[in-house]
C-alpha cells in the first residue's frame, strides 16, 4: 500500500495572538455575553422610565462627582494598559510589561475606590423605588466587573514578578488587557445612562 | 502556507504503534474516583451530559404521565391542585432547562471535535465545569421538589404570581436559581463550541465544507450567547425582588410586571431554536447515509440555519399578544413570526428533494427523520395559525398551544434526537442497536405521540385552558382527554422499548466497525468507539463528504507533539494550519469552582451575604484553576523573573 502523504506541522509556532487563538474567541464570547447583560439592564432602565412622569423619582440623584472621577481614572488607565498590551506582543520586554501593568493596575484600584465612594453616596436604597433598583444593579454589576478585572491585574502582576512565565501567558496577559478596555467602555455607557440621561440632567 | 506537504515512506507499523502508545499516555484520564472527578475529555463529559439529560427526560416524562392520569377523566383525584401546580412547573422546567438544551449540547460536545477532526474541545476544563454546574442545578430542582418546595408558578414563572407578594416561601427562588445554574452551564458550553468550531477544524475544512450539524451547533451556540443572558438577568432581578425587596416587577413602586415577560421571552423564543436548530443539523447529518447522496442545497441549508438564528430574535412578543400591545407592535411580530416559516420551509424542501432523489434505506434513523418531517410540519402550521393575533386571542393559554409546542418540540427535537442517538450509537459504543426493536419502538412512539397530542388541538378549540388540575364532566372534554391519556400510555411504551434497545444493544449488539452506515462524515473514519485522542493523525479534508470523496492519497497531519496535549489551530475561514497550541491537563479545578458556584447560587436563596462569600470562594477556586504547573513540557518565555 502506498503510504498516505503527510502534512508536517512541527515547524509552526506554538501560540497565536488575537483572533488566531482559541482563547481570544472564548474571551470575546464571554464579553459578548456580558455586553448583552448590560444592554438588557439599559433596556430595563428605559422600560421602567417609561412608567414614570418624574424621572428620576424625588429623593435625590446619584452622586455625580465620584462617578465622574471613576470614569476619568478608568480612561486614564487605558494608555498604560495599551502600552503593556503592545509590549507583550512585540518586544516581550519583561521590565516594561511589569511597569505598565503596575501603573494601569494602580490607577484601576483608585477607580475602584471612587466607585466604592459613589455607591456609598447614593442617596437612595435599592428598595426605595424601581429607579433605585435599576441604578443599584447597574452600578453594582459594573463594580463587580471592575473588581474582577482589577483582581486579574493583580494576579498577572504577581505572575510577572514571581514567574515562571510561559509564552502562552502572554496571550492571557493581552486578553486581560482586552477585558479591561471593554470594561472601560461599559463604564462610559453606564455613566452616560445614569448621569447624562436627560431626565437626570434636567433635575 | 508555512507547512510542508511531503510524501515520505511510512515510518512503519512499529513507529505508529509507539506513537499511539505515547498519545494514549498523554491524553488518558486518571483512574478511579479521582479520574472521574478530574475528567476533561469531551467524549466522557458528553456521555455524562447525555445520561444526565436522559435521566431528567425520564423524570419529566413521569411527571407528564401523572398529569395525564389526573386529566384522564373529569374531577379525578390522583393529585391535588397544589401538587399539580408543582408537577407542571417542574415538568416544563425539566424539559426545557434540564433536557432540551443540555441534551443538544451533549450531542454537540460528543460529535463536534470528531466531526471537525480534532482531539478535544477548546476549553476542556470549562466543559467539565459546565456539566457539574448543570448537574447541581438539576439536583437543586429535584431536591426541592421532593421536599415539597418545587416551583409552582409555571415554567415561565410570570410575575406577579411569582413575585414576593403572591409567591411566598422558597419555591420560586428554587426555580430562579435552577435557571441561573443551567444557563451558566449552557453559556459555558456555547462559548466552548464557538472557539472549537471556529479555530480547530481539520486542515481543508473551510466554512463552506463544514458539516451541516456543525453549522447548526455554531448558530445555536451564538444564539445562546445572545439569548441566555436575558433569562439570567430576568431570574436574577426576580431573585433580587424576592430577597432584598427591589422593585423591578412591582408596579406599586414604579416596576412593571410586563417587563418580566419581555425579558423572559427575549430569551424564551430563541431558546426554542437553540433546542431545535441542532436537531435540524442532526436530520441533515442522518439523511445522506440513508439516501446515498449528499443533502440537497448545502448553501441554501446553511443560509436558512443562519437566517433562522437571526429571525428567532424577532419573535418574542408573539408570546405576549394577549397582554394588550400597541397595534403596530402586534403587526410587526406577526410578520416576523410568519417570516420564520420561510427558512424552515426552505430546509424542509431541501430534505424532501434529498429524499426524492436518493435511494432510500428504511433503517430506524431514517424513520425518525420521516416522523420528524410529518410532525414538525404540523407543528409549524399551527405556529403560523397562532402567529395571527385574533386567533391567538382565542387560543392563548389553551390546550391548543400545548398541542402546538409539543408538536414543534417533540416532533422538531425529540424525534431527530432519537434518530441521532440510533445513528451515532455505534460510534459511541462500538455496537449497533437492534433494528427490529428499533422499528417497533419508532412506530409505537409515533402513533402514541399523535394520539396524545393531536386531540389537544381540539380540546383547545373547545376552550380547555392549560394548567388546570381538573374539569367538570359537563364541559364535554372527558373523551378526548381519555384518548390523550391512552396515547400517553402508548407513547411511554414506545420510549420504554427504545430504552430497552439502548441498554441491551450496549451489551449484546453486533459489533459496528468504523462506519456501519456507510456514512460520509469524518467521525466515521476513526474507530468505534474512538480512542481517547480521537485520531492518531489528525485528518485533512478536501470536500463536504470526506469519506465518499477522498481516496488513500488524502494527507494526514503529523508533527504535533505527543508528550503534551497539543492540537492544531487552523484559520477561521479556510482552515489552513495556523499554529500549534496546548490543551490543559485534567484537574480538580472545574469541580472545585462548580462547588463554589453552587454555594453562591444556593446560598443566595437564603441570604444576600452568600454573594460576597461565594465570590471569595469562587476566586480561590479560579486561582487554583489558572495556577501555572510544571508537570508537562512547556514553552517558557526567554526572559524570566
Amino acid at each position: 500500500m502506498r503510504p498516505r502523504p503527510r502534512i508536517d506541522v512541527s515547524a509552526l509556532e506554538t501560540m497565536g495572538f488575537g483572533p488566531r487563538s482559541t482563547l481570544w474567541w472564548g474571551v470575546v464570547s464571554m464579553l459578548a455575553i456580558e455586553t448583552t447583560m448590560f444592554a438588557l439592564l439599559f433596556a430595563t432602565y428605559y422600560y421602567l422610565r417609561g412608567n414614570e412622569s418624574i424621572w428620576p423619582p424625588p429623593g435625590g440623584n446619584p452622586p455625580f462627582v465620584p462617578a465622574t472621577l471613576c470614569l476619568a481614572l478608568l480612561l486614564l488607565s487605558v494608555p498604560p494598559m495599551a502600552i503593556m498590551h503592545r509590549e507583550s506582543g512585540n518586544e516581550r520586554n519583561l521590565k516594561k510589561m511589569r511597569f505598565w501593568l503596575v501603573v494601569g493596575m494602580a490607577i484601576g484600584l483608585l477607580a475602584l475606590g471612587a466607585r466604592a465612594a459613589e455607591i456609598a453616596m447614593l442617596p437612595f436604597r435599592w428598595d426605595h423605588h424601581a429607579y433605585g433598583s435599576i441604578v443599584w444593579v447597574t452600578i453594582g454589576m459594573h463594580a463587580i466587573h471592575l473588581l474582577t478585572s482589577g483582581g486579574e491585574n493583580i494576579l498577572f502582576a504577581v505572575l510577572l514578578f514571581k514567574g515562571p512565565v510561559e509564552d502562552r501567558h502572554l496571550v492571557d496577559l493581552r486578553l486581560n488587557a482586552m477585558y479591561w478596555f471593554v470594561m472601560v467602555v461599559w463604564d462610559v455607557m453606564v455613566y452616560a445612562l445614569i448621569y447624562l440621561d436627560p431626565g437626570v440632567l434636567r433635575s | 502556507m508555512s507547512v510542508a506537504e511531503r510524501y515520505e515512506p511510512n515510518a512503519g507499523a512499529e513507529a505508529d504503534a509507539e506513537e499511539a502508545r505515547r498519545l494514549r499516555e498523554t491524553w488518558k484520564s486518571r483512574s478511579g474516583l479521582i479520574g472521574f472527578l478530574t475528567e476533561t475529555n469531551h467524549k466522557k463529559i458528553a456521555a455524562r451530559y447525555l445520561v444526565t439529560a436522559f435521566v431528567f427526560f425520564i423524570l419529566g416524562g413521569l411527571e407528564a404521565f401523572v398529569m395525564r392520569l389526573q386529566l384522564a377523566r373529569p374531577e379525578a383525584h390522583v393529585v391535588g391542585p397544589d401538587l399539580y401546580n408543582q408537577i407542571f412547573t417542574v415538568h416544563g422546567s425539566t424539559m426545557m432547562f434540564l433536557f432540551g438544551v443540555p441534551v443538544m449540547e451533549a450531542v454537540g460536545i460528543y460529535l463536534v471535535p470528531l466531526m471537525i477532526g480534532t482531539r478535544n474541545m477548546a476549553f476542556p476544563r470549562l466543559n467539565a465545569y459546565s456539566w457539574y454546574v448543570y448537574l447541581i442545578g438539576g439536583l437543586l430542582l429535584y431536591g426541592a421538589f421532593f421536599l415539597n418546595t418545587g416551583p409552582d408558578a409555571g415554567w415561565f414563572c410570570y410575575v406577579p404570581l411569582a413575585g414576593p407578594e403572591y409567591g411566598p416561601g422558597k419555591r420560586v427562588d428554587v426555580w430562579a436559581q435552577l435557571v441561573t445554574f443551567t444557563e451558566l452551564a449552557g453559556l459555558a458550553a456555547a462559548v466552548n463550541q464557538v472557539a472549537t468550531i471556529l479555530k480547530m477544524r481539520a486542515p481543508g475544512m473551510s466554512l463552506s465544507r463544514m458539516p451541516l450539524f456543525v453549522w447548526a451547533t455554531l448558530v445555536a451556540s451564538v444564539m445562546t450567547i445572545f439569548a441566555m443572558p436575558a433569562v439570567m438577568a430576568a431570574s436574577s432581578l426576580l431573585a433580587l425582588d424576592r430577597l432584598v425587596a427591589t422593585h423591578f416587577f412591582n408596579p406599586a413602586e414604579g416596576g412593571d410586571a410586563l417587563l418580566w415577560q419581555h425579558l423572559f421571552w427575549f430569551f424564551g423564543h430563541p431558546e426554542v431554536y437553540i433546542i431545535f436548530i441542532p436537531a435540524l443539523g442532526m436530520v441533515s447529518a442522518i439523511l445522506p447515509a440513508f439516501t446515498r447522496r449528499p443533502v440537497f442545497g448545502y448553501n441554501a441549508m446553511v443560509l436558512s440555519i443562519v437566517a433562522t438564528g437571526f429571525i428567532g430574535f424577532g419573535l418574542w412578543v408573539h408570546h405576549m399578544f394577549a397582554t394588550g400591545l400597541p397595534q403596530l407592535g402586534q403587526s410587526f411580530f406577526t410578520a416576523a413570526s410568519m417570516m420564520i416559516a420561510i427558512p424552515s420551509g426552505v430546509q424542509i424542501f431541501c430534505w424532501l428533494a434529498t429524499l426524492w432523489s436518493g435511494r432510500l434505506r428504511f433503517a430506524p434513523p431514517l424513520l425518525y427523520v420521516l416522523g420528524f418531517v410529518f410532525i414538525f410540519v404540523l407543528g409549524g402550521l399551527t405556529g403560523v395559525m397562532v402567529a395571527s393575533v385574533p386567533l391567538d386571542f382565542q387560543l392563548h393559554d389553551t390546550f391548543f398551544v400545548v398541542a402546538h409546542f409539543h408538536y414543534v418540540l417533540i416532533g422538531g427535537a425529540v424525534f431527530p434526537l432519537l434518530g441521532a442517538i440510533y445513528f451515532w450509537f455505534p460510534k459511541m459504543t462500538g455496537r449497533r442497536m437492534f433494528d427490529r426493536l428499533g422499528k417497533w419502538s419508532f412506530w409505537i412512539t409515533f402513533v402514541g405521540f399523535n394520539l396524545t397530542f393531536f386531540p389537544m388541538h381540539q380540546l383547545g378549540l373547545q376552550g380547555m385552558p392549560r394548567r388546570i388540575y381538573t374539569y367538570r364532566a359537563e364541559t364535554g372534554w372527558g373523551d378526548l382527554n381519555l384518548l390523550a391519556t391512552a396515547g400517553a400510555v402508548i407513547l411511554a411504551l414506545g420510549l420504554l422499548l427504545y430504552l430497552i434497545n439502548v441498554l441491551s444493544s450496549w451489551r449484546g449488539g453486533a459489533l459496528a466497525g468504523n462506519d456501519p452506515w456507510g456514512a460520509e462524515g469524518l467521525e466515521w473514519s476513526t474507530t468505534s468507539p474512538p480512542p481517547i485522542y480521537n485520531y492518531q493523525h489528525l485528518p485533512t479534508v478536501s470536500g463536504r463528504a470526506p469519506l465518499w470523496e477522498q481516496g488513500d492519497d488524502q494527507p494526514v497531519v503529523v508533527g504535533l507533539r505527543t508528550d503534551r496535549r497539543e492540537f492544531l489551530a487552523t484559520r477561521l475561514i479556510d482552515a489552513e494550519p495556523d499554529h500549534r497550541d496546548t490543551l490543559p491537563d485534567d484537574a480538580w479545578a472545574p469541580l472545585a469552582t462548580a462547588i463554589a458556584t453552587a454555594v453562591t447560587f444556593i446560598g443566595v436563596i437564603f441570604t444576600p451575604w452568600a454573594l460576597p462569600a461565594g465570590m471569595i470562594l469562587t476566586t480561590i477556586a479560579l486561582v487554583g484553576w489558572f495556577w501555572p504547573k510544571r508537570d508537562r513540557p512547556r514553552d517558557w518565555m526567554e526572559e524570566q523573573p
